[in-house]
């Protein structure tokens, strides 16, 4: 069965609304249906959660919203990616990212923001949680062989550890490895050139954007 | 059989001891005597009148009394008489301790008058030695003081000195002449935001005068933690913040001095209630431990300071009373709104909530009481707002809206609208959602995403972000803190409110916008500077501070974000939207 502009409007919808029983239905429909997953991915859902992040940017949408339309997203996904052939699950896998709240900082609402939208937006996250140690970010990277290291820092004290992070990498011959990427509320992009980061979110859409730059250039 | 004192003219009989020292067996009885100089028969303050029975002679103590003050016939010192026999006393009232109301939130809580500080007056023979006053310990200054006066004094009869005294045992200081009548101590409300300074007199126990302004710290950071921040692994800032804040002090000192004609010699205590880094910083102490997991502070409680060292203008000689430390996040500005509130004496479920910068939560459950912080942001002072300012003139802190959308404002002073503070803040937000233009999300619905309010003033969409974050900050608080107690809102008996909003909240709009839980508004009460109140019974009376501290260390402090559901929590808060 071809997938109607009707059914990708719906789609793109229940990313919208944050529904995420209506996505998962959607997403279980295309498959039960015969339709291709990639053509629903791509034209259905993935334009759902581009209108998601222009409503967050004009102030249309807050916490809540864009909460809900990651986890809609994220549930989609679960569905198609298994469907997806394997080169292109690939080709539309962004990365791996290891993503964590640095040491001495237990905040972690942005941080997982950034990991629902990450995923929302086809990244793998292996997400450390908070108040994560340098040792434990690179052990999970190199496990993992992940692309980009994501350390999220609350207060100005703890933003340090970012720095810290980057010498570790450096330290070891691992810097690159891997893309580093920060953000949370005190780090700015200045911040994030001193300490050499390859890239800076101001808010979770924008971590993701960087993400994305990031993963291109790999 | 027991002696009996009958108390004229009511004819009240108080049960004593044989031997028993009459003073003691009064306060015993329930008498509110003044025991002032602690039972030493120096200060004169507890004469009784025996106008029935036979008393036993008076002792050397009450004898150089009657000398040099002329007690009156028949009067006898409470502190020195041991009871031989029954005895009918008339008490007059100059002996008895005052009962100083203490206001919160319109109530009156009485307070005996009974300062850590007080001086007493001496007159005495020149030469006598220092040693023979009785169980008071001399600082080295004070014993060179005493030393000076005598000296001074030699060969021309009475010497007349007064000691001031801490804690009915240790002199910090004598000065030459009777200045018992002159003795005045600082409440200090040391806030993020603002720093209120009250000049109490400890003689009488009434407010002299008050003086409020923004905390010099501003300049570093609005909040506790950009102050934190700024001061951290940074030993010359931190010492900048210190300096910062105590020219704030001193300058509010300065003007309320010379208003009321008080000389900073003459101001011989300071109680400081602050939160845990703002007394940190007051201090000069690092606020290190405070920036990083644990999150745990150098200090809970500690002993008064000498004045002198906090660079205070005040009696260098004099004291610094620091209210002690629930947690890290849970200061002593909490313990003096505490002690100031009551809730630990209230029966049943009640909770505290102080809505500052910080926005402190405190559950008292039967006898059991926790606290918890959040962190609220500005936005409750005004800050951090578009068009936000501090409760000051021309500030919107009332407004209702009528079904057409129009608005009706109450500004400070009467002054057309300059800015919105926060409670004018929460007035309009209900306002806007009542009538349609706000959506339960926070949307402004408008296509301008403005509230347009008056001429030149409008609330953007961030302004409303940021007092849903704040709100959702203490509702997050208010559950979890519940929840973990294994209490409903409904379980609640009462809401005590304090803070920044003083006494013009709205308390139905407050419920409106889902900040408060819904509790009819008998159960809720508005308690303004509870603080300040605080610190002023912490200055007044003994007692309270003991059980100020007291209190510090049996509240359990307990840390909210390290819970696995506060996001969860927390994100369903940010709506606006009453408690169910």
């Amino acid at each position: 069965m071809d997938l109607t502009l009707q059914s990708m409007a719906q789609m793109a919808q229940s990313i919208i609304d944050g529904d995420k029983d209506a996505a998962l239905r959607l997403a279980r429909d295309v498959l039960s249906g015969g339709g291709d997953p990639q053509t629903a991915v791509e034209e259905g859902f993935i334009p759902g959660i581009q209108k998601v992040g222009a409503l967050w940017e004009s102030g249309d949408y807050f916490l809540p919203e864009l909460l809900a339309s990651a986890e809609a997203m994220k549930a989609a996904m679960s569905v198609l990616r298994p469907a997806l052939a394997a080169g292109r699950a690939a080709a539309l896998s962004q990365g791996k990212v290891v993503l964590g709240t640095v040491e001495g900082d237990i905040h972690d609402i942005g941080k997982n923001l950034v990991a629902a939208l990450l995923s929302a937006n086809g990244f793998e996250v292996i997400d450390l949680g908070a108040d994560v140690t340098i040792e434990r970010f690179i052990v999970a990277a190199e496990e993992s062989g992940a692309d980009i290291i994501g350390l999220s820092a609350l207060l100005t004290t703890t933003m340090l550890g970012q720095r810290r992070l980057i010498d570790e990498l450096n330290r070891r011959g691992l810097r690159a490895k891997y893309a580093v990427l920060v953000g949370g509320a005190p780090v700015t992009q200045k911040w994030a050139d001193e300490i050499g980061a390859d890239g800076y979110g101001e808010n979770a859409l924008a971590a993701v954007r960087a993400a994305k730059t990031l993963a291109g250039r790999r | 059989m027991s002696p009996r004192l009958i108390l004229q003219p009511e004819g009240r009989e108080v049960v004593c001891g044989e031997g028993e020292i009459l003073g003691q067996a009064l306060v015993r009885g329930g008498v509110p005597l003044n025991l002032y100089c602690g039972g030493r028969g120096i200060c004169g303050k507890c004469q009784v009148e025996v106008v029935g029975g036979t008393p036993p002679d008076e002792d050397a103590s009450e004898r150089r009394l009657r000398e040099t003050r002329n007690l009156p016939v028949g009067s006898r010192l409470a502190c020195r008489l041991a009871v031989r026999g029954d005895l009918s006393l008339r008490l007059p009232s100059s002996s008895l301790l005052p009962q100083m109301p203490i206001l919160v939130g319109g109530k009156s809580r009485p307070v005996v008058l009974d300062p850590a500080l007080k001086k007493i007056a001496f007159r005495t023979e020149a030469g006598r030695p220092p040693s023979s006053w009785e169980g008071l310990a001399f600082s080295p200054r004070a014993e060179a003081s005493l030393a000076r006066a005598f000296s001074s004094a030699s060969g021309s009869g009475d010497v007349l000195f007064t000691a001031v005294v801490y804690d009915e045992g240790e002199v910090l200081e004598v000065e030459p002449g009777d200045t018992s009548g002159r003795l005045f101590g600082l409440a200090i409300d040391l806030g993020t935001t603002t720093v209120v300074v009250e000049l109490v007199d400890l003689v009488s126990g009434k407010t002299a005068g008050t003086a409020a302004g923004l905390n010099g710290q501003s300049s570093f950071g609005a909040d506790v933690v950009s102050r934190i921040n700024a001061a951290f692994g940074n030993p010359p800032r931190l010492e900048e913040l210190r300096a910062a804040v105590v020219r704030t002090l001193n300058d509010l000192i300065r003007e309320l001095l010379g208003r009321l004609a008080v000389a900073p010699e003459e101001v011989g205590e300071a109680v400081v209630a602050g939160n845990t880094a703002m007394n940190h910083l007051f201090l000069g102490v690092s606020v290190d431990g405070l920036a990083v997991a644990p999150f745990e502070g150098a200090f809970l409680d500690r002993p008064p300071l000498a004045a002198g060292s906090t660079g205070l203008r005040m009696n260098p000689n004099g004291l610094v009373f620091i209210s002690p430390n629930i947690g890290s996040f849970v200061g002593g500005d909490i313990t003096a709104g505490l002690v100031a509130s009551g809730l630990e004496d209230l029966p049943g479920r009640h909770l505290f909530i102080d809505l500052g910068t910080n926005g402190e939560i405190v559950l008292n459950n039967g006898g059991r009481m926790t606290a918890a912080s959040t962190a609220a942001g500005p936005a409750f002072e005004g800050m951090a707002l578009s068009c936000g300012m501090l409760a000051l003139p021309g500030a919107v802190y009332k407004a209702s809206s009528d079904p057409s959308g129009r608005w009706a404002f109450e500004t400070i002073g009467g002054l057309p609208p300059r800015g919105v503070c926060g409670t004018g803040l929460i007035d309009i937000v209900a306002g806007a959602l009542s009538t349609g233009r706000l959506s339960s999300g926070g949307q402004i619905l408008d296509p301008s995403r403005r509230l347009a309010l008056a001429e030149g003033l409008a609330l953007a969409q961030q302004d409303i972000r940021e007092l849903q974050l704040a709100s959702a900050a203490v509702k997050t608080g208010i559950r979890m803190l519940l929840e973990a107690e294994g209490l409903a809102v409904s379980d609640l008996d009462g809401v005590l409110v304090a803070g920044a909003f003083g006494t013009s909240l709205n308390a139905a709009n407050a419920v409106r916008i889902g900040l408060l839980p819904r509790i009819d508004g008998r159960r809720l009460t508005l308690l303004g500077n509870a603080s300040l109140s605080g610190a002023r019974a912490f200055l007044l009376s003994r007692a309270v501070r003991r059980r100020g501290q007291a209190l510090a260390r049996g509240v359990r402090h307990s840390s909210l974000a390290k819970s696995p559901d506060f996001q969860a929590k927390f994100i369903d808060a940010l709506e606006f939207k009453q408690w169910t």
